[in-house]
């Protein structure tokens, strides 16, 4: 019996049978926080964007609609106007998880740690960047709702209307760059953009409402008028020093790398387009961006654009040419490297835009040819961040202004197509841009079995993930915005 | 066997053998009707001296005194003792044993009990069933066998996993598969990596590392009662595998040597695509080699007519269908088995030592598997009143090239399945280019040579296992005991996979090495008593406590871009990348049970048990982080309680209630975590949120209740007998990771959701048509029914969506109101009388629009049946089974693609002439309505690869029936007769030749296996160019000196 009490006991002293498990839950290999300061830089990496993104709906899309690029690969879908779903959304498929979830992170934890409000400030600005990124190429999108799972619990939000975005970012950039002064933000070097520089950012909050401010211009003309002279008061970018852009590296490891140029690692297919190399046309840019596949060659005579919306088999009944090798490819000695710079807004955009705003409204100066020169003037310059093999010049800028000098007549479509040449690589900005003032005049290809019956696409279509994993919101958002097919017209984007 | 080497074998057997040899005896036995009874033991009383009879009933025995007494006994017989009195013959005859006292069946944490005492259904199979026709994974013998256990052994390669599911899925997001229990512990049988719809390969199970020469036998408890006692984790059902120990019905000390050789032939009659017409675009050839290059996989070309015409290599070859070319590119696998038992069983002391060797090679080239291990059981008695045993295997497993499977990248599968009729895959050799760049032939970067992906990447793996467990029982009075068990599962596994340089989609190439370190360690104390009270009533009952501790670790290196070409080596990467994960868990629990019996025909079990899990604890949580689960069953014997008609020999009826719950497999989801991740940039370091998956602090146990009751019911002395179970069950607050929008900022959520319910009716009938003294043929008959239905998913009941296809026009979802893994895709768009409503484009070329996503089948086939027979005349013995399953689909992307490649025999209509489609216009459809103007248009022949490329994205074309009737296993074997193994040192020795998976009797899908679902996992019925179906056969041989 003694045997039996003393099992029994023992029995009862394992009773405890869940000690030590809350400490046991606790990850090891995971910080219950991290410096705010590391997530900044992460974010502005996200922003950047991954290879996924960059290949899919900035190259295979954007690129070829705008015309920048030209291939005869069938799965480069946007050179032909064919829906491949899970390209067309791969910005939006990638972008919440990545960049936007990351800021909604940030302001709560600026918030929870009392920073200065400069840094919120920062996160702000950024944070508009990255949905007015977002909302240009897809039209409502989920904005108030957004990235908030863990915050507020939202794990199916509602796509808002691209009016109350617009409305909510513009205001963000008045109220932040307001709160900005001078001096370096608690982000110091962590910031990838500026290294904390508040001056830079405040001109950057105002270069972006010049951006948002603009692309109003149809839906809303007196708004845009409004917000664009509130921006030039605000104080825009003044040269090529406060481009926003992040510097990326070769290694070690994806995130840091130009996702651009790791297309051009692994991709073969784009050639540059006819449409690009005809403009380039005695322009210094052309042999910095452009060389002869077949053996480099960065002599202008060798340049030769592919047409857009041909397979080889169209090419060679239409030209003669079944050697796509025959034509010039991106720069990749000097451009589109793993480690190239990734721009967000640069002041030669500024520059047009600044030019536009002379020409509309006799804002900036009301002078728009100083501003037309200072922005080709930045263009061809602003490459030198790329590469020293891209410096240009100024006697080559002059000539080129002079030879193709500022024309008032066709102010609006010098200046956008200048604008158009300028966004190259960021096609983003190319497809906004395009869409809101139809410049530069592209010619639509009519490839056999198009979706689009032969127009140039006024968006990319959403995740198909979201019609079965967020249906109530997915279908209000269609109807409130029309189908979700390339052909349909975002908010700002009316006829 | 040479000579020499026989008498050396001979003379180490005689140093085992006790005692001089008097006397030898021989005789037969028989049973009542006159009938020989084989394999009845015939030990001489009080030595471990021992033999058995030989199928016609004879045996020999050597025996030390004259004056001895021989016991007989048989399971189903009452044994006999009879003296030898001097005799050299002695025949006898034993009786049935009508009650079936005998037969004991192992339950729960390996208690024994009376197979009539048991309220819930539980199967065995014998190891003999697994070893005759052996696989690489033992598990998958099982297919067919048990009814409720549904197995699917996909097209993951011969060293994929299995998916094991009992009595239908409990869970919507979590683990489905059952529990396995080896020699009392549990085991861990984590996938090491699975394919989903970005390709990927399947890293194997834990399971299949089980050696099945080693295996005595497997039992198969279904449902929640037999489960209750092995707590949370035998929540989805328990395979228990008791592996051969020294105990077998050999005595003194035996050899025991098993071979087999198996070869894998690929099935050539599944991938019937059309041979007429070759590659090209709009009807015709390609114009040049870059333009081949461009086209790729396209057959739109022009009909085959042997002139020549250039390809993407520049060669111009005859314009004309060059063969099949799955069977030049895949090659006959074969699978080598062989295992050396030694065993030996005296007075107080018994093992079993063997040792075995698999050697695979898969019919993907330069692929395969080889496992050895070594099984060490042993038993002793160290006192009269305690007994231990210890057990422990070691096996090392490696994997040679695990193929790749779904998505194009590095998936050989992929290309050749989809070359067009004229090109020869052999014409992609070598796959490697001399400047070790890939050979491509194709402008689509991520369709890869199929010799590249054979012979250039590479995929290794190594897995060092033990597994051991230790055990003691001390009887301290005759009537109370107790035992404790601790054992662990731990096992290191290194795995290394490689894109070479040179890889076209990515040209600098990229490597990880990862390694995986798991431990399992469990631990049991328990106190019971049996106790007789009066002469009617009798109890048995124990308490118990037992702790469980998982620790899993996971380090990877890995990086992309080699720098020096050819050179594959971490060091050589110029981006490199390293993460650790770790994953620790404990579960704590006090269990027990009580039996009451009475006058042995009545019995009632109760069990209960309180989990604890660390999953669910966290520091400052206050919901509940354990769950205590009760049972209660009942057996009746009706044929003991009642006078029954002679027919019936015995009849049981069971029935039970019983509780489960449990706390999920994943450790660290309450609470979130941040990650400085990557290696910093520019200096600075990178933070961010850790996952992907919203935690929840609020998480409590998940509960499933379950209804059982069953029949058991034996006629005409045993001749012929049906086990029937019906049961409902029912889980609750399960705890799911559901998708969310991924504009949450997280792809999944985890959260107490959900109710799902199974119900489902199990039989089994056994009959024995033939019973004679030279011929019998016994047949069973197992089916089951089971349809998992989701009750509820989250507050507003959404679907919970599952794996995509690579498709992407089609899901696997759980809907509310439907049965577990719906298939959800695009559907045609239909009028009110289902016609087709299509887009006409300029050209007038009909597009069949694209319609909802809606259910287009069930990814889980909820019928399923096995019948074996099996038949033995003389010393001969022909056993076959037939397994199909039914009522679910299967989401085809081979034909999706097929389509849209032009390969589908589908496509060849209107090739010539033109395709006439009648279907309703579009622009006159009002979807409101459902009506629209009917059109007929004839598509030109060079408009069809749009046509046939448009409905490629519509899912429903593609979800095509997965019934099958298979012919599953075929053994025709012959055992040698005592007479001619007497003259040898053996004593029994069979030869058998097997076949597997040799034909399908009935099959719905065209061109594929309706098996050959590349996952393993919870969202099956996705299939997309895993490693094609193939036929088995080959030779088994066992002998025992």
């Amino acid at each position: 019996m003694k045997k039996i009490l003393f099992i029994l006991s023992m029995v009862l002293l394992m009773g405890s049978c869940d000690e030590g498990f809350e400490e046991l839950n606790v990850d090891p290999t995971k910080p219950s926080q991290v410096p705010v300061s590391s997530k900044l830089t992460a974010a502005q990496l996200y922003t950047s964007g991954e290879r996924y993104e960059n290949w899919r709906a900035n190259l295979i899309y954007q690129s070829t609609m705008m015309q920048h690029y030209a291939t005869t690969a069938g799965y480069w879908s946007g050179d032909k106007y064919t829906w491949n779903k899970g390209y067309a959304s791969s910005l939006i498929d990638r972008y919440y998880e990545s960049a936007v979830k990351s800021l909604v992170d940030i302001q709560v934890q600026l918030e929870e740690e009392g920073s200065p409000e400069e840094m919120k400030s920062i996160a702000r600005i950024l944070k508009v960047f990255v949905f007015s990124r977002l909302t240009d190429l897809y039209g409502d999108i989920p904005y108030s709702e957004a990235g908030k799972a863990v915050t507020e619990g939202i794990l199916q939000p509602k796509y808002d209307a691209q009016s109350d975005i617009y409305a909510d970012m513009l205001n963000e950039l008045e109220e932040s760059a307001a709160a900005l002064g001078t001096g370096t933000s608690g982000f110091g070097s962590a910031d990838l953009f500026y290294a904390g520089d508040q001056a830079q950012w405040k001109r950057f909050a105002y270069s972006m409402m010049l951006r948002l401010g603009f692309r109003l211009i149809k839906v809303d003309p007196a708004a845009s008028q409004e917000w664009v002279t509130k921006a030039i008061a605000g104080g825009v970018m003044e040269s090529n020093d406060d481009i926003a852009y992040v510097e990326h590296t070769v290694g070690p490891e994806g995130v840091n790398q130009n996702g651009i140029g790791e297309v051009f690692q692994a991709d073969n297919n784009q050639r540059m387009s006819k449409t690009f190399i005809d403009f380039l046309q005695d322009d210094p840019r052309l042999p910095i961006l452009a060389t002869r596949f077949s053996d480099g060659s960065t002599d202008p005579a060798d340049l030769k654009g592919l047409p857009n919306g041909l397979d080889l088999d169209m090419l060679k009944a239409d030209t003669g040419e079944d050697d796509i090798d025959a034509y010039a490819e991106p720069n990749r000695e000097i451009m589109t490297r793993r480690d190239s710079p990734m721009f967000f807004q640069t002041y030669a955009e500024v520059e047009f835009m600044l030019a536009e705003a002379a020409v509309r409204w006799g804002l900036a100066g009301g002078d728009p040819e100083p501003h037309y020169n200072d922005g080709v003037r930045a263009a061809m310059k602003m490459y030198e961040l790329d590469s020293p093999e891209a410096a240009i010049d100024d006697a080559d800028i002059d000539a080129y202004l002079l030879a193709k000098p500022f024309d008032p007549a066709n102010a609006l479509e010098q200046i956008n197509t200048q604008y158009w040449a300028a966004t190259y690589l960021n096609e983003y900005e190319a497809f906004s841009n395009w869409r809101r003032t139809g410049f530069p005049v592209l010619v639509p290809v009519n490839y056999p079995g198009n979706e689009t019956g032969g127009t140039i696409p006024r968006r990319l279509t959403y995740s198909v993930g979201d019609q079965s994993n967020n249906p109530d919101n997915y279908a209000e958002a269609v109807a409130r915005q029309g189908a979700d097919v390339l052909t349909t017209r975002v908010w700002w984007d009316v006829e | 066997m040479n000579q020499k080497f026989k008498y050396v074998l001979m003379f180490v057997a005689l140093l085992f053998i006790q005692g001089a040899i008097a006397q030898t005896i021989s005789g037969t036995v028989t049973d009542n009707y006159g009938t020989p009874v084989p394999s009845v033991n015939v030990i001489e009383k009080g030595t471990t001296n021992g033999t058995s009879t030989d199928f016609d009933g004879n045996y020999t025995i050597n025996v030390s005194s004259s004056s001895g007494i021989l016991v007989f006994s048989s399971l189903g017989f009452v044994a006999k003792e009879v003296a030898i009195g001097g005799q050299s013959s002695i025949n006898i005859t034993l009786e049935e044993d009508v009650e079936q006292l005998g037969e004991v069946v192992v339950t729960a944490l390996g208690i024994k009990k009376e197979a009539k005492a048991i309220g819930y259904a539980a199967t065995e199979v014998g190891g003999e069933e697994l070893a005759t026709v052996k696989v690489t994974n033992a598990i998958n013998s099982l297919q067919g066998k048990v009814a409720g256990v549904n197995i699917t052994s996909n097209s993951t390669g011969a060293a994929g996993s299995s998916r094991v599911v009992i009595r239908g899925n409990n869970t919507l997001t979590g683990n489905n598969q059952p529990l396995y229990i080896i020699d009392g512990i549990p085991i861990g049988n984590d996938n090491n990596g699975a394919a989903g719809m970005w390709g990927g390969s399947d890293g194997g199970d834990g399971i299949s590392s089980i050696n099945p020469d080693d295996i005595e036998s497997v039992r198969v408890l279904k449902g929640g009662a037999a489960t209750a006692l092995y707590g949370s984790r035998g929540g989805n059902g328990v395979i228990l595998i008791t592996t051969k120990g020294g105990t077998s019905e050999q005595k003194g000390f035996g050899v025991e040597v098993s071979s087999s050789v198996t070869f894998d032939a690929l099935n050539t009659n599944i991938l019937d695509f059309q041979t007429e017409y070759g590659q090209g675009t709009r009807g015709r050839i390609p114009a040049n080699a870059a333009e081949a290059f461009d086209l790729g996989n396209s057959a739109w070309g022009p009909k085959l007519d042997g002139s020549p015409v250039v390809q993407w290599d520049g060669v111009e070859r005859p314009y004309s269908y060059v063969g099949d070319n799955s069977s030049r590119f895949y090659r006959t696998g074969s699978t080598f088995v062989n295992t050396v038992a030694l065993s030996s069983n005296a007075e107080n002391m018994n093992y079993r030592l063997s040792l075995s060797n698999m050697d695979n090679e898969d019919i993907m080239p330069n692929s395969g598997l080889n496992r050895k291990s070594v099984s060490l059981n042993t038993g002793a008695t160290l006192s009269e009143k305690i007994t231990t045993q210890v057990n422990a295997k070691y096996i090392i497993e490696k994997v040679h090239n695990r193929p790749r499977l779904s998505d194009s990248p590095g998936n050989a599968n992929y290309t050749v399945a989809l070359l067009a009729p004229n090109v020869d895959v052999r014409d992609l050799q070598p796959g490697m280019n001399e400047d070790l760049t890939e050979n491509a032939y194709s402008s689509n970067i991520y369709s890869t040579n199929p010799y590249f992906a054979a012979y250039n990447f590479s995929n290794e793996d190594v897995k060092h296992r033990i597994i051991a467990s230790t055990s003691i029982r001390y009887d301290m009075l005759d009537w109370l005991y107790l035992s404790g068990r601790v054992g662990t599962d731990h096992y290191n596994r290194k795995s290394t996979s490689i894109e070479p340089y040179g890889t076209a989609y990515k040209i600098l190439g990229g490597m990880e090495e990862q390694e995986r370190i798991y431990t399992q360690v469990d631990a049991d104390l328990m106190l019971g008593l049996d106790k007789d009270f009066t002469d009617k009533f009798s109890t048995s009952a124990f308490v118990g406590v037992n702790s469980n501790h998982i620790k899993y670790e996971q380090l990877n290196l890995g990086g992309s871009d080699f720098i020096v070409p050819g050179f594959e080596d971490i060091s050589n990467l110029s981006n490199q990348t390293r993460t650790r994960s770790y994953n620790e868990r404990k579960i704590g629990s006090v269990y027990g049970s009580l039996e009451l019996a009475y006058n042995r025909w009545a019995y009632l079990t109760f069990t209960g048990r309180n989990d604890w899990f660390s999953t669910l604890s966290f520091p400052g949580k206050d919901a509940s982080n354990n769950v205590f689960y009760p049972s209660a069953n009942a057996s009746i014997v009706l044929s003991d309680a009642l006078e029954m008609p002679s027919a019936i020999t015995f009849m049981k009826l069971r029935g039970g209630y019983s509780e489960v719950g449990g706390g999920g497999d994943t450790a660290y989801q309450l609470a979130p975590t941040y990650e400085l991740f990557g290696q910093g940039h520019l200096d600075q370091p990178l933070g961010r949120i850790n996952g992907s998956s919203v935690p929840n602090a609020d998480l409590v146990p998940w509960k499933k209740s379950e209804v059982e009751i069953g029949l058991d019911a034996r006629f005409f002395d045993n001749r012929l007998s049906l086990d029937l179970a019906v049961y409902k069950n029912e889980t609750t607050d399960d705890i799911v990771n559901a998708t969310t929008s991924i504009y949450s900022g997280y792809s999944s959520a985890t959260a107490n959701l959900g109710k799902l319910e199974n119900k489902g009716i199990e039989f089994l009938l056994s009959f024995t048509p033939i019973r004679s003294e030279n011929f019998n043929w016994t047949s069973s008959i197992n089916g089951s029914f089971n349809e998992s239905l989701i009750v509820e998913t989250n507050a507003e009941n959404q679907p919970v969506s599952l794996d995509e296809a690579r498709t992407q026009n089609v899901q696997i979802q759980h809907i509310v109101g439907e049965r577990f893994g719906k298939i959800v895709g695009v559907s045609y768009v239909r009028d009110n009388d289902g016609n087709i409503v299509y887009d006409l484009d300029a050209d007038n070329v009909p597009y069949a629009r694209e319609g909802d996503r809606e259910i287009l089948g069930d990814g889980v086939a909820p019928w399923s049946i096995g019948w074996s027979n099996s038949f033995a005349f003389g010393d001969f013995n022909l056993n076959f089974l037939i397994d199909g399953k039914f009522g679910g689909q299967v989401f085809s992307g081979t034909n999706s693609l097929a389509y849209g490649a032009g390969l589908h025999k589908a496509t060849l209509e209107g090739r010539e002439n033109g395709l006439t489609v009648t279907g309703i216009d579009g622009s006159t459809f009002d979807a409101d309505a459902g009506t629209g103007t009917s059109f007929t248009t004839t598509i030109a022949p060079e408009d069809l690869g749009t046509y046939f490329g448009q409905i490629n994205d519509i899912a429903e074309e593609f979800v095509e029936d997965a019934d099958y009737i298979k012919f599953r296993e075929l053994s025709f074997g012959y055992s040698f007769p005592k007479e001619i193994l007497e003259r040898t040192f053996l004593t029994s020795a069979n030869i058998s030749i097997i076949g597997r998976n040799l034909f399908y009797i009935q099959r719905s899908a065209d061109n594929i296996d309706p098996e050959s679902a590349y996952s393993s996992g919870n969202s099956q019925g996705l299939e997309y160019f895993g490693v094609p179906s193939t036929r088995s056969y080959g030779l088994s041989l066992n002998v025992k000196f």
